[in-house]
Formats: structure tokens, sequence, C-alpha cells
């Protein structure tokens, strides 16, 4: 049974990976072994700031 | 021994296969060729380029190291710089460069036959359009992830980078137009498509609002519930159409769709992000990727004949009805991104270089994604000539020629060496739920009329082809005005970007008034080419599509320049040749055409021809032979058409120009370096060593050179 719904399992990782859901966690995790010091942002900032980032940059998304 | 047999005896199968395939595609008899002949030549031509040409660029040409760190694992902040696993970053380099130009180029080049297109989407991005995807991102990630436009200024010159940044600017503006024209070609007089758009604006903001204050990031869920919706939204929209009430409330008339498109891309761009562009992307990201795979697994099963022949005499006498021009250069100009696009060196140049684990992955994101992009545009080129020539021709003609009525497309039809009884015309038109499919230009109509006979021969049969045509049209439609949205944006902070290093404060984005005057003035650049193309007597499309395909390949030229130089410059001059021949004939395609669409003395092709006639009719007062021949109808086309030419010229002067200041300006330092009178100045980030695992290392998911 495990082993028929696996190729599910990775399907639904990297679509996981691949909208970005993962992506506060592993800021996280970066964030604390690379500056312990500072508060990391809360989820919703750093999306907001992803969503920035991205929009603001023609070299994020192709028009054509 | 045997050992090498093993590994080279698949490949030898492989080009065995490609070439029967190729063979069946050139030469078969029979009125049709199956596309299942052009899906398998792609695949095989695909795998081969990949295994081999693509190997040679990274090991012999670039010489990839992956011993060298890259910048997302030397500057990883868990934001923009971070290393993301290769198979993450396919897909989202892959959802970034796909965009609507493979899907309408294709359509529109159908009209010389399926030949010529085809093959220059396939060998296009063999030769080309990967490799200037590949070597760009090499470059861009051997600087740290910089930008085209810094890496024309630092590696060529001032001029260099200031063409580079004019040709972005520009090409976003004729992009913009020319993609909202083929929206609003796609909805006019269509009370069904115009209400299934339209529900998307509130799915996106409900989408948006459950992001920011609900659950931030929880992105799968919400497009789960936003695509449900959008399929009820088709449902809804035949609903609209069919009953009398709704439906004339729903039918516009192409300007008030432009007036709706121009007041939306206003609003949408000073619009928080999170409230509609976000959201939306994420639903056309979906709706994309997943109507790609279905058609993809649909041709894959119907293996549909291909009606379409190979060749029209379109393709040699430059007369076609669809645009007008000869296949050299025209073909090339107008299947743009599908195989050679300049805008993915921005991509290249932008987000993904920060991203990359390993410089060897350049090949598989670089030049795979590419691939992918270009199968795209065949499986578009598939589903246009899978159709009656007779429907394409009534579908995609210019609306003049055609005229109203079924009857006068039947026979405008006739004229051009094709035939279709006004009957089919009818009865093609009922089958997808629309009055009339005459004269719907601008590619996406004709694609979903190819998408849905294809879908519905899996799925629903007859039922559900009204249906599936809306689906087409609505994802279509979806994802061209996600990137007006997107677009009109970026534009926006580009002239805030020019303007602030002359007045500070216009620079400052958070600053409102600056945002709504950038916002304005690019809503008026694009929509001013959106309400002429609409209004031009003599059809948008052909006169718009053939400007927006030469600023794009003028694009690339800029990023084949520049990996030219760098390689040179980087001392595998002998090398050289992998991104200088595809400049070569990319210049000798642009050029050849700009030259045609500023000299022609043909008045269906140069536009001065075109603003000589309509400047003689309306010094005469009435319409000379010209212009009559062109359709046009009355003095005021005549004053039309010379505000659209004047303008149209200009710019094809302007592309023109640029190309060629580009490539003598780098000429300049390549022979420089090639006579040694210039010492090679690399701007390469200096070498440093890798501490994250080697490549196929799948699970190393955390950041170990970060801090040891």
């Amino acid at each position: 049974m495990t082993t028929l719904l696996k190729p599910f399992r990775y399907a639904w990782e990297y679509l996981k990976e691949i909208s970005g859901e993962n992506a506060y966690d592993r800021y996280l995790q970066v964030h604390t072994a690379t500056h312990p010091e500072k508060p990391p942002m809360s989820r919703g900032e750093f999306y907001r700031h992803r969503q920035d980032e991205k929009y603001n940059n023609p070299g994020s998304r192709c028009p054509c | 021994m045997g050992n090498r047999l093993g590994r080279y005896g698949v490949w030898v199968l492989v080009a065995i296969v490609g070439a029967v395939c190729w063979g069946m595609l050139a030469l078969a008899r029979g009125e049709t060729v199956n596309a299942g002949w052009l899906l398998f030549a792609a695949i095989a031509s695909y795998a081969i380029a990949y295994r081999f040409y693509a190997r040679f660029i990274q090991t012999r040409v670039l010489e990839t190291d992956d011993s060298r760190a890259t910048p997302a694992e030397r500057l990883n902040n868990g934001r923009d710089f971070e290393p993301m696993d290769r198979r993450v970053l396919f897909g989202h380099h892959f959802a970034a460069i796909a965009g609507a130009g493979p899907l309408v180029g294709p359509v529109l080049a159908a009209q010389m036959g399926f030949l010529p297109g085809t093959v220059w989407i396939i060998v296009g991005v063999i030769l080309a359009g990967a490799v200037q995807d590949m070597t760009t991102l090499f470059f861009s990630l051997r600087r740290d992830g910089k930008s085209l436009g810094q890496m024309a200024r630092e590696e060529i010159g001032v001029i260099g980078g200031a063409a580079a940044l004019i040709a972005v600017l520009s090409i976003m503006v004729i992009l913009l137009a020319v993609l909202a024209l083929v929206v609003v070609l796609a909805l006019a007089a269509s009370p069904w498509g115009s209400f299934s758009l339209a529900m998307t604006i509130p799915i996106a903001l409900l989408m948006g609002v459950y992001l920011r204050f609900l659950r931030p990031g929880r992105v799968l869920e919400i497009s789960l519930i936003g695509v449900t919706l959008l399929i009820l939204a088709i449902f809804g929209g035949g609903w609209i159409s069919e009953s009398s009430a709704y439906a004339d409330a729903w039918t516009f008339t192409p300007n008030q769709l432009v007036l709706a498109l121009v007041i939306y891309g206003f609003v949408a761009s000073v619009l928080p992000v999170w409230l509609l562009l976000a959201p939306r992307d994420y639903l056309s990201t979906f709706m994309k990727i997943g109507t790609i795979l279905l058609l993809a697994v649909g041709i894959a099963i119907t293996l549909p004949p291909m009606h379409m022949p190979r060749f029209t005499e379109f393709a040699f006498n430059g007369q076609g009805p669809v645009f007008a021009g000869a296949l050299f250069p025209f073909v090339f100009i107008i299947i743009a991104c599908g195989a050679l696009s300049g805008f993915h060196s921005l991509i290249a140049s932008g987000t993904t270089p920060k991203l990359i684990q390993k410089e060897s992955q350049v090949r598989v994101i670089g030049y795979g994604a590419m691939l992918m992009e270009s199968f795209v545009a065949v499986m578009a080129m598939i589903a246009a000539t899978t159709l009656d020539p007779g429907v394409y021709f009534a579908m995609n003609a210019n609306p003049v020629l055609l005229g109203d009525t079924v009857q006068s497309a039947s026979q405008a039809v006739n004229g051009f060496g094709f035939s279709v009884s006004p009957e089919t015309l009818q009865q093609t038109a009922n089958a997808v739920g629309e009055d009339t499919i005459i004269g719907r230009t601008g590619g996406a109509p004709t694609l979903a009329v190819g998408i849905s006979q294809i879908f519905s021969s899996v799925i629903g049969g007859t039922a559900l082809q009204a249906f599936w045509y809306h689906f087409a049209i609505m994802f279509e439609a979806l994802f061209i005005l996600t990137t007006v949205d997107a677009g009109t944006r970026v534009g926006r902070f580009m002239i805030q970007d020019l303007v602030g290093n002359v007045w500070r404060p216009f620079g400052r984005t958070s600053w409102l008034p600056a945002n709504l005057v950038a916002s304005a003035l690019i809503v008026a650049a694009w929509g001013y080419f959106l309400y002429a193309g609409v209004n031009d007597p003599l059809g948008g499309i052909n006169q718009l599509f053939p400007l927006f395909g030469i600023a794009n390949q003028l694009l690339a030229a800029v990023a084949l320049t520049v990996g030219t130089t760098i390689l040179i410059k980087m001392g595998r001059l002998r090398y050289a040749w992998v991104t200088a021949l595809p400049l070569a004939w990319d210049a000798a395609v642009t050029l050849t055409a700009s030259y045609q669409k500023i000299f022609s003395t043909d008045p269906a092709i140069g536009f001065f021809a075109q603003r000589a006639a309509a400047v003689q009719s309306i010094e005469a007062g009435k319409l000379n032979d010209t212009l009559k021949a062109l359709k046009a109808e009355s003095i005021q086309d005549a004053h039309q058409i010379l505000v659209n030419t004047t303008v149209d010229g200009i710019l094809s002067i302007l592309f023109a120009a640029m190309i060629i200041i580009v490539i003598l300006d780098a000429a300049r330092v390549w022979f420089g370096i090639i006579r040694g009178t210039k010492e090679p100045e690399l701007s390469e980030t200096p070498w440093q060593e890798s501490r994250l695992d080697s490549e196929g290392n799948e699970i190393e998911r955390e950041p170990v050179g970060a801090r040891s």
C-alpha cells in the first residue's frame, strides 16, 4: 500500500515545494542557523516580502 | 566495448526513430499527415540535442565547475538567494518562461503550412533559443545573478547597456498591446467568454484575502478552491450565453473591451500585489501547466491527422491573409517565443541564477526548460493544423477580406485557394457555443477550437465541446491578463527607475503620485497600441504581431551578443560560434524583416509604402487603388492608416538601429581582444569552494555551506 501511494506522496511534496508552501519553514531554518540573535520575519511578513520581490522585477516572469 | 555499444546503442535507436518521423513529415504521401510523427520527431530531436549538444556546451564551451560555490550557496539568506532542488527550480523556471507567445505564434505561422513553422520551432530551439537561455543563465550565475542589462553594460559598454534597457521597455509595451489585443479579439461578441473571464477577478480577490489574512502561504488549498470556482464560472458562462436577458448585458464590442482592459490594467498595477496579481498568478500558473499536460495527453491519445498542407503558396508569395510577408524572414519572426525568445534572457538573468545549486544544472534548467517551451509551441502548431484549413483561414484571415457572413467568408476562403462550405463554418461555430467564428483573429480562438476538438474526443464528446472551447479561451485570456498586470507593473518600475536617475523622488516606489503617473504612462503606451490595433482598418494583429516578434528577437540579439562577448573574454574564441552563429542568423532575420517593413514597396508589407498610399489618398480626397486593394473603406480609414504606419514605421527603424548599434559596439570589443589591443576584463565573481554535496544529492536541503 505504501509503495502504491509513493508517487502521490512525491507529487504532493513536489507541489508543496513548487508552490512555496515550504519556503517559510526553510527560511526559518536558515535564519536561526545564520542570525540566531535577530528575530525572524513572521510568516505573513515573509510571504509579503517574497511577493514584492517577485512582482517588482522584470526578471521574474516572461510576459510572452 | 560492449558497455560502450550499450551506451550509444539507445541513442542510435533514438536517432533512427527521429529520422523516420522527420522523413514521414517531409515526404509522406496522402492528404494528411498524422500528428504523431510530428510529436515523436520533436521528442527524438530534443532528446538527442539535450544529450549531446547541451552536454557539449556544458562541458566544453562553458566548462561548468561543480566545485565552485554558486551565488545561492555563498549568499544564502533563505529568501532571494537559496539553493533550490533542481527539479523544483526547473518547475519554477519553466513556469516563469512559459507565456502566451508559444501558443499564439505557431497558430499564425500555420498559414504557411505546418512544416516551415515546425522546423524552426525544433531546430531554432536546439541551436538558438535553448542555447541563449542556458548561456545567459550561466553567465549571470558567475556574476551573482546580475541582470542582462547590467551584464551588457559591464561586458560591452554603456551603449550596449542602454540599448538593452530600451529594448526591454519597448518590447514590454508592444507585447502588452499585442497580448491585450488577443484577449479583445477572443472576447468580442462572446458573452460566454466575457463572463467567465470577468469572474476570475472576484475569484482572485477571494484568494488574495485568504492568503493574506486567513492562511498566509497556504497556496495549494486555495488554488484548488480557485480552480474549482473557475470551472463553475465557465459553466456559468454557458448559462449566461443562453439566457436572452443576460447574454446582451455580457456582449461587448471591441472598443468597450479596450476601455475595460485599460482601466483594469491601470487599477491592477496600482493595487497591492497580494490582492489581485499574486493570487491570479497562482491560478493562471496552475491552469497553464494543467492545460499543457492535458493537451499533451490528448494529442498522444487521439493522434489527430493534420489537415493543413506542408507548405501553402503563402510561404513563397508573401501574400498570406493572416500576415503578409514570405517564409524568410517572417516565419522566424512570427514563431517568436517557441524557438528563440529574447525575453527569456531576463528570466535567466533574474530570479533563477540566485537559486541554482550547482553550475552543471544550467543544462537541465536553462536548456531543458526551453525545450519544454518549444514542445508547447509544437502542440499549438498541431492543434491549429488539425483544423480544416478552410475553417482555419475563415477564422484567421484579415476580417476585412472575409466579410460578415458565412457565405462571404466561404467565398473569400475559396479565393485563397482553399474551400469550406458556409454550413461547415456555421456548424463549427455552433459546436463551440459561439454565434460566429468568422474573422476571430489573434490565434487564441483557433487554438481553442483545436483544443476543444482534441479534448472532446477524449472526454465528453460533442456535448462538452463548447465547454472545452471556453475552457481554452479562459485559460489563455486568464494568463494573458496576468501578464498585463505583471507587465504593467514591471514597466512602471522601469519608468520610475529611469526617471529616478534624473529626479530622485520619482524613483521611490512607495510614493503614490509617482506610482500613479508611471502606471498611467505605461498603460497609456500599450493602451494606445491596443486601441490602434483594434481599430486598424487593415486588421491589427497582422500589423502589430510582426513588430512584437522583431522586438523580441532584438532582445535575443542583445543576449547572444553579451554571450559571445563573454565567451571571447574567457578565452574560448574557438567556441564562440555557439552563440555567434545564432546571433548572425537572428540578426539576419531581424534586419531583413525590419528592412522589408521599412523599405518594401509592397503596401501589404512596407509601413512607408502604406503610408505613402494614405497620404496620396488624403491629398486627393478619395481612396486610391492601393488602399482599395487593401480593403480600406473610407477616407477616415486613410487618416487612421497614416497615423498607425507612421508610428509603426518609426518603431521599426528604432529597433533596427538598436540591433546594429549593439552588435557594432560589441564587435569593437571582440576585435580589440582578438587583435590584442584590448585587455579582456571579466567581471566574474572569484572562485570559492563549494561545500554543498555534489550533484544528485536530492535530500540535501540544508545549507551546509552557510555556517561551519
